[in-house]
């Protein structure tokens, strides 16, 4: 199971005003693995990962999800694939609201129950809130936490992280992370997570991939990279706390 | 229609100047800079106002329903051209999405006023057909393109809202119905404003013109209140028909927010 293929990249580049944001990348991501792509700032990486579930679509190459080209179903892949951006938005009005968004649209989670909601706030360890409060007084790492809750709903195989933790401060980045971990764990999930924190990424992350100017400049264990000093060379080393 | 209704000479227009002058003396004192404007304005308003009452005249004479329709594609055309030059932001297809909507609405709301309103014999009558006409696309014209300015700043505001609910799976409909709705809300609040304070505060323009053209009061509200009805519809409609082309433009085929049309492209 841990190496069945459930995303497969093929030279996939995007151009955008003459601009080479990404150019000729080939990965596959296995089903059940924590993949971190690293880079700095500019590297390509958050357009990369907004191509997992199709927000973006390259100018050339191919993404496969399960087999399929990716836009075979792009309601369904959604479904399957989940994010969380680095500024989750959340919603004005109750708790309760923004975790019943997807209702408008999916009968199923418009029937949620009560106690399910409440189930899911305490999954994301947020079983202290109340469905009534009203959710944008809820502090930055309690809304992405309400943020992971919904996206959670949709019953997702993949999460995806958009620098999830680079608004908090590094003790609720770790907590974070720690959740997303745990999840990943639970409920058999793939973690996709860009980040420019290669310190906070190695402690979860089984496989890194590393991006340098829309180029993938390497890719396996953080052990086998920092051997070949792929950090370095990708300018991540100067982030460094 | 009274015998001692009042008939402007060109002698009262002139002395009407005074009021432009006065703006001028005023917007001179606060130094807005806009003395040019105002005479351009003043000038073009006179002159283009005077050559439609020639215009006008000739076109009442003309009796022939192609002739009608003929000079109703005319003016929604100018319409569309004039809503699309307004857009401060690249819209795809905006020029076509303004005019199926000024289409839409002013054959349908036109249409009812003219068979089955006013019931006018022949329904092309120019006298009736022309003003009109001429007011449901006017109307239309202002009201799709504040709508669609306001549509393209919602979407602004909103576009990372917009795109976690595309994320979570919405469609690009249900993910754009809040900015469609705030920005149709916004359009028809003043609208519906100006039907609760009608009368109490204002004397609309339609109506005060043809009491000072002589005809009762009592008929000149008919008539006033039938434009209100027609002027809202007309929003309504034409709006609801602009916004569901437009906000289709805003996304791909996969379901994509088009982000580099909310760039400022200036």
């Amino acid at each position: 199971m841990q190496n069945e293929p459930i995303f497969k990249f093929t030279d996939v580049s995007y151009v955008v005003g003459g601009s080479k944001i990404l150019q000729g990348i080939n990965f596959v991501v296995h089903k059940g693995e924590f993949l971190a792509v690293l880079g700095a700032s500019g590297a390509g990486k958050s357009t990369l990962l907004r191509m997992f579930n199709a927000l973006q679509s390259p100018n050339s190459g191919q993404i496969n999800f399960r087999g399929q080209a990716i836009d075979t179903d792009i309601p369904c892949l959604r479904k399957n694939v989940g994010i969380l951006f680095q500024n989750s938005v959340v919603f004005s009005g109750k708790v309760k609201d923004n975790l019943l968004a997807a209702g408008r649209w999916d009968q199923n989670i418009a029937q949620t129950l009560d106690h399910e909601l409440i189930s899911a706030l305490e999954q994301v360890e947020l079983g202290n809130i109340e469905l009534s409060h009203n959710a944008q007084d809820l502090s930055g790492g309690e809304q992405q936490r309400l943020a992971l809750a919904r996206t959670l709903l949709n019953h997702p195989q993949v999460l995806l992280l958009d620098e999830p933790t680079s608004n908090l401060d590094p003790k609720l980045a770790r907590s974070i992370m720690d959740l997303v971990n745990k999840l990943r764990e639970t409920l058999h999930l793939t973690v996709i997570a860009v980040s420019h924190d290669h310190l906070l990424m190695r402690r979860y992350a089984q496989r890194v991939m590393v991006l340098s100017q829309g180029q993938k400049i390497g890719e396996g264990t953080f052990k086998a990279l920092d051997q070949k000093q792929v950090f370095e060379e990708a300018g991540l080393m100067e982030d460094s706390d | 229609m009274n015998s001692d209704f009042y008939i402007l000479t060109w002698n009262d227009l002139i002395v009407s100047l005074v009021f432009i002058a006065f703006s001028l003396f005023l917007i001179k004192k606060w130094k807005l800079g806009l003395e040019q404007t105002l005479i351009i304005g003043t000038f073009r308003s006179f002159l283009q106002l005077t050559l439609m009452g020639y215009v006008l005249t000739w076109f009442f004479d003309q009796q022939h329903w192609a002739f009608m329709l003929g000079l109703l594609f005319i003016m929604i055309l100018i319409a569309s051209y004039e809503g699309t030059r307004r857009q401060k932001n690249e819209i795809p297809h905006f020029f076509s999405a303004m005019f199926i909507a000024l289409f839409g609405s002013a054959i349908l709301i036109l249409g009812t006023i003219l068979l089955f309103i006013l019931e006018v014999e022949p329904w092309y009558s120019p006298y009736a057909a022309i003003p009109i006409g001429g007011m449901i696309i006017g109307n239309g014209l202002n009201s799709t393109s504040l709508t669609a300015n306001r549509f393209i700043g919602e979407l602004k505001h909103r576009e990372r809202e917009i795109e976690t609910l595309l994320a979570l799976g919405a469609t690009p409909k249900l993910a754009a119905y809040d900015a469609m709705k705030a920005s149709i809300q916004a359009a028809l609040i003043p609208n519906i404003n100006g039907m609760m304070t009608v009368g109490l505060v204002q004397l609309p323009g339609v109506m005060t013109g043809q009491i000072l053209a002589g005809i009762d009061p009592v008929i000149a509200v008919r008539y006033q209140i039938m434009i209100m009805y027609m002027w809202f519809t007309t929003a309504t409609l034409a709006n609801m028909i602009m916004l569901a082309i437009v906000y289709r433009q805003f996304f791909t085929n996969k379901m994509q927010l088009r982000r580099e049309l909310l760039r400022d492209n200036s």
